[in-house]
């Protein structure tokens, strides 16, 4: 891991890469541009000295090692023990837990249809009154975070469930700045500007586009956020709601035209570096390599926040690789819409420290702790953008704040069957030449055979 | 408990439960049952000794009637009732499945992989188990064309997709089209043909043991035959086709059944390699795609393939009995 010293944060920075063998916190409690009045006030408001915190989650290894500190802090201010545990088969888990009565008391869901389910099962308990209006007031798109976390109990109610922990951004696109200057090019600011610039390069002889499906049996994953971002930036933000809920079809229209927009792109030979039959058998870990080639193999790669993680070694951000916005049409008025996934905490079993615990996410401080060591977004809007780890995540964290729309991974919100299977295989299909209306109907029939 | 104190006790029940079954349960059949005494002492003894095999073959009938029949019969109630498994549907899964355009591509693949594969690997098989035979080095040969056995699919789809890479620096292929001046292709999606680049995988695996097994039945081969055939004025080939393979009959088609049952189960392949993309599904992956997702289908899938695999089976068991003999 990189650390770039910046500020304020870089004392802090440097201390969070060591280990603290005696439980001492890394961060210095009122040093840095932390919010600690946040934390003393939480700190004032809660005793529960003697109590313990029980958490699963899908964090495992280096991540493990950031939210234990974030939960030390918890513990510092409560006294209560965080006892944090993380699992690869984080999924599988949580459901025997709580079939078997022996669940913890909290759970960080990495999609929120498994939340869904277990709360339409009565295993998850709503989050205290209240928490639904704060959510909307204090994080950037409010409502589109409360409606995630809110799902239909077993008493047939709708309650907010969980608050979301960490957000991953989709609608980036990657470029590398000295490629971009040596060409003269600016970076575009609507969907015009980079249809134009894409047939820009191309009568400059260069290619503009990095294109990579391949992921194993999961080929065809990076398609369908291509599809999601496209379907925001064409359709309104109810549209892809129903659209998620298969009250829009799959084989409608307005799904097809966002299919094809991502064909504008993908299919065309000249557009893609190895042409379009290379689309769907390059390695989405491989493809953003070729931003970096001499000469450029291509200009721009469509991913999200995480792909720094498989840039060639040595690749420093923010001057070897830089992002902007997958920007929207400047003539659609749709505002702009963020794509992206993210970890929700719920209640799986109801304590006085759970509810505090809950409590302790609200405060900014629970956030920039976690900022601070890098890869972590938030849609908190009262966090201190200073404490991000560098300056990319601090452009990551600006596009989420300024996002007008936030939607949720459309694939991950769909059953499993269409989008972790059907939906992946039919975008392959697409990108090898298949029609696109073909393609939808034959994932909608899929989606009808399971009614 | 640690875990070397659960093996110890693990292994002293298992094994001591065993020997106490089989002690106790004779010791009951013939002490209290039936004891070789008193009036009936002769019918006892009889009576006994025909309830006996069935007390040594009860543990084995059990285990495989909880994990073979039982789940058999299961599985094909299971493909009867809806994806949620609460309503009966009939033979839904099973029309609806036929009707699919997947499961045709995925039955079709399946059934070009029985033929390819069973048929090439026992053919290499074949031809280095003879041509190695005289060789001083044969054996060293041997080892090598044997080692991709120890390989599992999926490390060995891992190897054969750097050949088969879109890139002539890295892949076999391209590299080869690169000296003619062609361009780069990605073999695997070249329709239908990838189905067979794929096969070759599997060929690559099987050969070592089919070879090793009929190097064996080689060998058993009575030197009479082959130094009367060489006498009458046979020439090598006439020696091999119609002395030895015919005399190796039964052992060919152990072989080639036993690979037959093999390229039935494979999905490793397919999954690592394309995803069951561009039209190389075969039923193995086509079941993996609605495993846990829909049940009535993927169990309706399982029992086609069990359906195709049982007479290739029952081939090759008895093949295998008359080769005892």
């Amino acid at each position: 891991m990189k650390r770039l010293a910046l500020g304020g944060a870089s004392a802090l920075a440097l201390f969070a890469g060591m280990a603290f063998a005696d439980g001492h916190a890394p961060f210095v409690i009122g040093e840095g541009d932390f919010n600690w009045d946040s934390y003393q006030a939480f700190a004032d408001a809660n005793d529960l000295a003697g109590q313990t915190v029980d958490i699963t989650g899908p964090w495992t290894g280096n991540e493990k090692e950031k939210v234990d500190k974030v939960f030390a802090f918890f513990t510092e201010a409560t006294g209560a023990t965080v006892n944090y545990s993380g699992s690869d088969s984080f999924e599988q888990d949580i459901v025997i837990s709580t079939r078997s009565g022996s669940a913890p008391n909290l759970a960080v869901f990495p999609q929120p249809g498994l939340a869904a389910d277990l709360a339409s099962q009565g295993f998850l308990t709503p989050l205290a009154d209240g928490t639904a209006e704060w959510v909307a007031e204090n994080f950037a798109a409010g409502q589109s975070w409360v409606d995630l976390g809110t799902y239909t109990g077993k008493d047939g109610a709708d309650a907010l469930y969980g608050i979301f922990y960490r957000v991953d951004l989709k609608s980036l696109v990657w470029y590398s700045p000295d490629a971009f200057d040596e060409a003269g090019y600016d970076i575009p600011q609507s969907m015009e500007e980079l249809k134009a610039l894409t047939d820009q390069i191309v009568a400059d002889g260069g290619t503009p586009w990095c294109i990579g499906l391949g992921s194993g049996a999961a080929t065809g994953w990076p398609a369908t956020d291509w599809v999601e971002d496209m379907m925001l930036r064409t359709q309104s933000p109810e549209d892809y709601d129903a659209w998620v809920s298969n009250e829009l079809k799959f084989d409608d229209p307005k799904v097809i035209a966002a299919i094809e927009e991502f064909g504008y792109f993908a299919r065309n030979d000249a557009y893609v570096d190895g042409g379009s039959s290379a689309v769907a058998n390059t390695d989405f870990r491989e493809s953003p390599a070729g931003l970096f080639a001499i000469p450029p193999a291509c200009y721009m790669h469509r991913q999200a926040s995480f792909i720094p993680a498989f840039f060639p070694e040595g690749t420093s951000i923010g001057t070897d690789a830089d992002f902007f916005y997958f920007p929207a049409y400047a003539d659609k008025d749709l505002g702009k819409p963020v794509l992206g996934a993210g970890t929700l905490f719920g209640i799986t079993k109801p304590s006085d420290a759970t509810t505090a615990f809950i409590e302790f996410l609200k405060t900014p401080i629970a956030h920039e702790l976690w900022m601070a060591q890098g890869g972590f977004l938030t849609a908190h809007a009262g966090v201190n953008p200073a404490t991000y780890a560098d300056d990319s995540l601090r452009g990551q964290g600006d596009i989420l704040r300024n996002a007008t729309t936030f939607r949720f991974d459309a694939s991950d919100l769909m059953p499993g069957e269409i989008g972790a299977g059907a939906f992946w295989t039919g975008m392959v299909d697409y990108s090898t030449g298949a029609d696109a209306a073909e393609v939808a109907k034959g994932i909608q029939s899929r989606w009808d055979a399971m009614q | 408990m640690s875990p070397m104190m659960q093996g110890i006790v693990t292994v002293f029940f298992g094994v001591g439960g065993c020997v106490a079954y089989f002690w106790l349960s004779n010791l009951a059949l013939d002490k209290v049952f039936f004891p070789p005494r008193g009036p009936h002492a002769g019918r006892n003894i009889n009576r006994a000794n025909v309830i006996r095999p069935w007390l040594f073959l009860l543990p084995a009938l059990s285990a495989l009637g909880l994990y073979l029949m039982y789940p058999v019969v299961g599985s094909f109630v299971r493909s009867l009732h809806n994806r949620s498994g609460d309503e009966f549907v009939g033979f839904d899964n099973y029309s609806t499945m036929f009707a699919d355009p997947g499961f045709q591509t995925a039955f079709t693949n399946n059934f070009l992989w029985i033929l390819f594969v069973p048929a090439a690997s026992t053919f290499f098989g074949l031809l280095v188990a003879q041509l190695t035979d005289q060789l001083k080095w044969g054996n060293i040969a041997k080892s090598l064309i044997f080692m991709p056995m120890a390989i599992s699919f999926v490390g060995a789809s891992l190897i054969w997709k750097f050949v088969y890479a879109n890139n002539a620096d890295v892949g076999l292929i391209n590299a080869i089209r690169d000296m003619f001046g062609a361009g780069p292709i990605d073999v695997l999606q070249v329709g239908f043909w990838n189905n067979f680049f794929l096969m070759i995988i599997l060929v690559w695996i099987q050969t070592g043991f089919a070879m090793v097994i009929l190097s064996g039945a080689l060998r058993g081969i009575p030197e009479e035959t082959v130094e009367a055939a060489i006498i009458d004025g046979a020439n090598p080939f006439q020696v091999f086709f119609k002395i030895k393979v015919p005399q190796i009959k039964g052992t060919i088609t152990v072989v080639w059944t036993t690979i037959t049952i093999l390229v039935l189960k494979v999905f490793d392949i397919v999954y690592t390699m394309t995803g069951g993309n561009f039209g190389t599904d075969i039923l193995p992956s086509y079941m993996m795609s609605y495993m846990f997702r829909d049940d009535g289908r993927a169990t309706a899938v399982a029992f086609v393939i069990m359906l195709i695999v049982l007479p290739v089976m029952i081939w090759n068991i008895r093949q295998a009995r008359a080769e005892m003999r």
